[in-house]
């Protein structure tokens, strides 16, 4: 980034923030995406656990992603960033 | 970082850099395509599914084996890229990116092939808001969601080193650039991190891919109808999706080493490995039909052997034993010595996977349906030109998202090339060493 | 709570389709048209199949198939947005206004009984019955057991302040029939006629080894024969 005056330095690391955060989107929705479905489920009294069984599996995945999407966003873009080397 | 450490590199960057007229080209020519497949969509969502070849009893026929061909070839950058990569195979460098971009784009365009198909696509959200978790669909929709993410990020993250080769190369672009690369400047620290997030990712993409397609099967084998309720439908989709995968993988390949003048970085051997993982697929695959195919007719069940021989000698044969030919005998033949003439024969033998695949999941839909188990009238299915345009768009839009790809991003993995530059040849040396008979307290 | 459930007499079908004829006036089942029909589009909710004996020559045996109304549908497991759906009372309902059209319950129904609208075949009009919806084109449609007609009976039933009478609940193919083939009633009351019936040594069930417990049986012929 050196090569880049100082407000394209602060709206290049604004973008990031957003880019992070479309991410976190995603994967959050499609989590509260399955959980509603876990509760329609419930609510209409159909086989809910259909639901809970396939959301025992996937939630946890999907909170895998947005833990190594963090990660590599934090390691990377803010922590690594100060050891400049 | 910033300075090229090989000239040779240039060419992984002109692309980018600069575009020719074979890149306009091949745009109009995609172009045509797409607009034949969006002039029969707009046929078809105007008028209703009438437009295609559709009938009682036959409800699922082009689309829905699109679909679950598109997705097949999603595999190719699941089992290249993270298997590959977790086996410490060398010779994946130059590959990974590539496979990597089919997986992203073409799911996209096998998701795409539900909607086309549904009867109302308006009411699409409803399966957002009211899906039902005990229909295989809804099994797809979540395994295709994680595996499109899973394949995001396992593009991504590799990438991010790339995009600060750009970011500090070129001109062009530069706000993106910047924006993607998340600061990157090479510390160890950052190569740690890095590593660590795609060593993760590429033991989980494996179970989410052999998920996916094993969940697109069930669509089928989850019903009571002959030929399809078969607990051999998991493994062999996955294993058929693989197969199919690493033809388009190679076909691709072929083409851009071509248009872009890779030969330096994709040389014949890369060719040679992959045509060698190609024919234990093809034999792999084979073993899978044959075991289905000999169970239905040892069992002889009526209703299955109605469709059984539908397939063998009936209305089907044509496609059956043309699946042979390209899935089997082809590949064999072309694969089984590739000393000489590699990319040629393995050219040849990928582009016949890539026609028996797709006629492998044809005669998988639609033999079943077109005989009911009651005294039905029997349906003959006949595609139009809605569903023949439809496939071609669907093709010619996948290839324009992967030019479009190789326009902003490098095609083959520049930082992984001079890794395994770097280190990798010390690295191998000191692997086979630790194989090699020696003393017990070597370190493990 | 009642089960309603139907038993259809092959001996006394004639295979004359007055059922047929009567569910697609009553349903407002849509007349797709020549061109249509060639193609294979005809929707008949209740069709009248024939079977061929092979081993006796010129015997052939008509089976009026409306939708078998199954107490463990395997279309009802398949649908994704509850389009379809078996109701307290074992109906298997359908949802014209949820249905995406995705055809999975057509592909996965064992007896065919499931229709899918190719084209929009017909607008709202002067003739059709009032109480029964017109469906637009991308929706699957199937016999009801003439759900309409329970409702209707039920609300006539209030509005005069007495007791629903079952037995005034009757499909339109039940009631067309000319040799009263078709008998229809509530399975769970044993002094009902469906409910005799259903035990007749004579009863059999179509392809009851897939499990679906179809509420739809079938008497077999006599020992005269068909």
């Amino acid at each position: 980034m050196e090569n880049l005056p100082q407000v394209s330095q602060r709206l290049v690391r604004g973008l990031q923030w957003v880019w992070v955060g479309c991410a976190f989107l995603l994967v959050g929705g499609i989590i509260a995406w399955i959980i509603h479905l876990i509760i329609a489920s419930w609510r209409l009294d159909d086989v809910i656990q259909a639901s809970v069984g396939i959301s025992i599996v996937a939630i946890p995945i999907f909170l895998v992603f947005m833990g190594v999407i963090l990660y590599v966003f934090w390691g990377v873009a803010l922590h690594g960033r100060k050891r400049e080397d | 970082m910033a300075e090229m450490h090989d000239p040779h590199e240039e060419v992984l960057l002109a692309p980018i850099e600069r575009t020719g007229r074979g890149f306009y080209f091949a745009v109009a020519c995609l172009s045509a395509l797409i607009l034949w497949g969006a002039i029969a969509y707009s046929v078809q969502f105007t008028q209703g599914l009438g437009v295609t070849g559709l009938h009682q009893p036959v409800g699922w026929g082009f689309y829905v084996t699109n679909f679950v061909f598109f997705i097949g070839i999603s595999h190719a950058g699941t089992l290249i890229s993270a298997i590959l990569r977790l086996s410490k195979a060398e010779w994946r460098r130059p590959i990974t990116r590539m496979a990597e971009v089919i997986t992203c784009m073409v799911i996209f365009i096998g998701a795409g092939q539900i909607l086309v198909d549904l009867g109302r696509p308006d009411r699409m959200m409803n399966v957002l808001r009211y899906g039902r978790y005990q229909s295989p669909l809804l099994w797809d929709a979540t395994s295709i969601s994680a595996y499109l993410t899973a394949s995001l990020t396992y593009l991504y993250l590799p990438m991010i080193p790339d995009i600060a080769i750009l970011r500090d190369r070129l001109a062009k672009r530069k706000l993106l650039y910047n924006v993607l690369a998340l600061g990157w400047t090479g510390t160890e620290f950052q190569q740690k991190v890095l590593n660590r997030a795609i060593a993760v990712m590429a033991v989980l993409v494996i179970p989410i891919a052999v998920s996916v397609h094993s969940v697109v099967s069930f669509v089928f084998s989850m019903t009571l109808q002959p030929s399809w309720h078969s607990t051999i439908f998991g493994p062999y989709f996955v294993v058929g999706a693989i197969f199919s995968g690493i033809a388009g993988l190679i076909v691709t390949m072929i083409i851009f080493r071509r248009a872009y003048k890779l030969h330096y970085y994709l040389k014949p051997i890369h060719f040679r490995y992959l045509g060698q993982l190609l024919l234990i697929m093809a034999l792999l695959w084979f073993y899978f039909t044959f075991a289905e195919y000999l169970t239905g007719y040892y069992g002889a069940e009526p209703e299955e052997m109605k469709i059984f021989w539908s397939k063998f000698t009936g209305p089907f044969w044509p496609f059956f034993w043309a699946m042979v030919l390209c899935n089997f005998v082809v590949p064999l033949v072309c694969l089984a010595r590739l000393k000489a003439h590699t990319i040629g024969k393995v050219l040849i033998a990928s582009l016949a996977i890539i026609v028996g695949m797709w006629l492998e999941r044809f005669i998988i839909v639609v033999p079943t349906l077109s005989f009911p188990r009651l005294p039905f009238p029997e349906g003959v299915y006949w595609p139009t030109w809605v569903e023949w345009g439809e496939t071609a768009g669907s093709f010619g839009l996948f290839a324009l998202f992967y030019l479009l790809f190789t326009k902003f991003f490098p095609i083959i993995s520049i930082w992984e090339i001079r890794e395994g530059r770097e280190s990798s040849v010390k690295e191998v040396e000191e692997r086979i060493i630790s194989y090699l008979p020696g003393d017990a307290e070597e370190k493990a | 709570m009642a089960l309603w459930g139907m038993v259809i007499d092959l001996d006394r079908c004639t295979g004359c389709q007055a059922c047929v004829m009567a569910c697609k006036a009553e349903n407002n089942v849509p007349a797709v048209g020549a061109d249509e029909a060639k193609r294979g589009r005809v929707i008949s909710w209740m069709q009248v199949l024939t079977e061929t004996d092979e081993h006796h020559q010129g015997k052939m045996r008509f089976i009026p198939r409306p939708c078998l109304q199954c107490d463990d549908p395997p279309c009802t497991k398949v649908c994704p947005v509850y389009a379809t759906y078996r109701n307290p009372e074992g109906t298997v309902a359908q949802i014209y206004a949820r249905c995406i059209g995705c055809r999975f319950c057509m592909a996965a129904c064992p007896y065919n009984a499931k229709y899918f609208n190719w084209y929009s075949y017909q607008k709202e009009a002067p003739g059709q019955n009032p109480d029964v919806s017109v469906r637009e084109k991308g929706v699957v449609e199937k016999c009801t057991f003439c759900h309409h007609r329970l409702q209707n009976v039920r609300e006539r039933a209030l509005a005069e302040k007495r007791e629903f009478n079952p037995s005034d609940y009757v499909p339109a193919c039940a009631e067309a029939c000319p040799t009263k083939a078709i008998v229809f009633g509530d399975l769970n009351d044993p002094a009902s006629e469906v409910a005799q019936l259903a035990h007749s040594p004579r009863a059999f069930k179509l392809h009851e080894e897939l499990g679906t417990k179809p509420k739809v049986i079938y008497l077999t012929e006599g020992e005269g024969g068909g």
